[in-house]
């Protein structure tokens, strides 16, 4: 197995993308401790990864507070020893109750950065170390295929995930002097819960999917942009996942991997 | 034959490696045939094909050592029903062939006229000769997998190596081109772009800069090594690099990926 020996923590780790990298990781030997903000769903997805015969915990964690990111790490060193894999998943769309309104509030920004962006470098910090002594790791941050380019939709959210890519960049140049790699991936069209909401805010907002259900909104910006004309999946995620935190990757670092069916080709 | 519970297993898959006589191509045809691949090796110099072709049996694997010039379509055809006619099939075509001039090229300190239609005949042509010959195969059957070898110079022009950079870009075009092309056919495209590696084509390169400057002490190998400044992760690649990176884009792990391109060069070009 590619991660036999391994150790991942998985922010967001509970549900839908990260839940499935967990996943992936597992089938692959890692073991993981699954972060996330709900409890009750990362300690089944913990349940679930531990039937595959890996060692895996939960832990709850806020990533915008870099204590949570801490006592995240120290508790993945606690349990299994080390970190040689971080996966920043954890993500929102906006502020809560974003999907109701039509335009981006301040708190839409704020809220959504503070998450995306600052919960992806507390987490870093709070694992860098770990794997700065160990002269090895891996860390690989979810951005998007919103950030390739910025959307009207959901300008707060494109801006955040942009900054996630040029985030990578910058860590993979700051430590690769310590074997560490550090890479990005920017997933497509899945239908997650979050992107029930997407559409419903499309439907709203957007002439063209004026009045559809969201799934339909889906469906149709599917055939619009998608040249292979199909939804991406959480386990495509997890299987591109798998490969850029195997030593498979070793020579790969500072990259944004596009996993959408061919939607962006940059 | 893969291993069991190999992460990427190609195992009854058939893949045709241009250029797999050499270096990268070499890198790419053992580790397919590592996944359980069966190989076709084309290659111009079919006594190198045939001494790959004899590596990659090793596996215990089957492979072919077809000789092929990707600059002429015909060949190309003649390299694809070869393929069918021993192994009645092809999966995967792996685009490696390449070259950084055309003869006498590290002697020039910019490129000539002649290299820049050499390596446009062969880096670039020779993408889509290949491409053309194989996509009707792999449009009836609705499956296939084509990965182009492009290169970190195609991110960026690189100084006196205008001609082969500007190749390299183009090969990074095409790859988004045919991934359009063929998607609704249910076959990825895509493209790695290895940084540097110490294959003849590096040897070569080092041998021309330093026979431009005048250097007669310093070795090629010394002036390879003084380049890695440029790549954070301090280290050279390696033609089982791109071959790691070829298996996983050949592969089911990689089916919602298209129209990339990979770097898989120490981080020396950031996309």
């Amino acid at each position: 197995m590619l991660l036999s020996e391994k150790v991942a923590v998985v922010t967001g780790g509970a549900t839908g993308i990260g839940r499935a990298i967990g996943l992936k990781l597992a089938e692959q030997g890692a073991s993981i401790l699954v972060s996330d903000i709900n409890e009750d769903a990362a300690g089944r997805t913990a349940d679930e990864i531990a039937a595959l015969g890996v060692q895996a915990a939960a832990q709850v964690t806020n990533v915008v507070d870099s204590g949570a990111t801490d006592a995240m790490a120290a508790r993945a060193v606690e349990l299994f020893g080390r970190i040689d894999i971080l996966i920043n998943n954890a993500g929102v769309a906006g502020a809560p109750g974003w999907y109701t309104r039509s335009r981006s509030t301040e708190e839409d920004w704020r809220f959504t950065y503070g998450v995306n962006v600052l919960g992806s470098v507390n987490a870093a910090n709070s694992v860098i170390p770990h794997m700065k002594s160990a002269r090895y790791g891996k860390i690989l941050n979810l951005a998007s295929i919103a950030g390739r380019e910025g959307r009207p939709s959901l300008p707060h959210y494109s801006a955040s995930k942009s900054a996630i890519i040029n985030y990578t960049q910058a860590l993979a140049g700051e430590l690769a002097g310590d074997n560490i790699n550090v890479n990005a991936i920017c997933p497509g069209l899945l239908w997650t819960p979050m992107w029930e909401q997407v559409g419903g805010r499309y439907a709203r907002n957007d002439p063209q999917y004026e009045g559809l259900a969201p799934r339909d909104v889906f469906e149709k910006m599917i055939a619009a942009n998608i040249p292979f004309g199909r939804e991406q999946t959480p386990e495509d995620i997890g299987d591109a996942a798998v490969f850029l935190c195997s030593d498979e990757a070793k020579n790969i670092t500072g990259q944004a991997l596009n996993v959408d069916g061919g939607f962006f080709m940059r | 034959m893969a291993k069991e519970n190999a992460y990427i297993d190609l195992t009854g898959r058939v893949a045709i490696v241009t250029g797999g006589g050499n270096g990268i191509g070499r890198g790419i045809a053992l580790r397919l045939g590592n996944a359980g691949a069966d190989i076709a090796i084309a290659d111009i110099d079919h006594a190198a094909a045939a001494r790959v072709a004899g590596e990659v049996a090793a596996l215990g694997v089957r492979a072919e050592a077809i000789e092929v010039d990707v600059a002429d379509q015909p060949s190309t055809d003649a390299m694809v029903k070869a393929s069918l006619g021993k192994f009645g099939r092809v999966d995967i075509l792996v685009n490696n062939a390449g070259i950084g001039g055309a003869p006498g090229w590290t002697g020039r300190g910019v490129g000539s006229t002649a290299d820049w239609n050499a390596v446009f005949e062969v880096n670039v042509l020779g993408i889509v000769h290949a491409t053309d010959s194989v996509s009707a195969h792999m449009m009836e059957r609705r499956s296939g997998k084509i990965v182009n070898i492009a290169s970190a110079a195609g991110r960026r022009g690189s100084p006196g190596f205008a001609h082969y950079s500007a190749s390299k870009a183009s090969a990074i075009n095409v790859t988004q081109a045919f991934a359009y092309q063929l998607a609704p056919y249910g076959i990825n495209v895509n493209s790695v772009c290895p940084g540097v590696l110490w294959t003849s084509l590096w040897q070569d390169i080092s041998k021309r800069r330093l026979g431009m400057i005048g250097d007669s002490e310093t070795t090629g190998r010394k002036y390879f090594e003084d380049r890695l400044v440029n790549v954070p992760l301090g280290r050279e690649q390696t033609p089982e690099d791109i071959g790691n990176a070829v298996a996983f884009l050949s592969s089911d792990r990689a089916a919602s990926i298209t129209g990339q391109a990979l770097n898989v060069d120490g981080g020396a070009m950031m996309n």
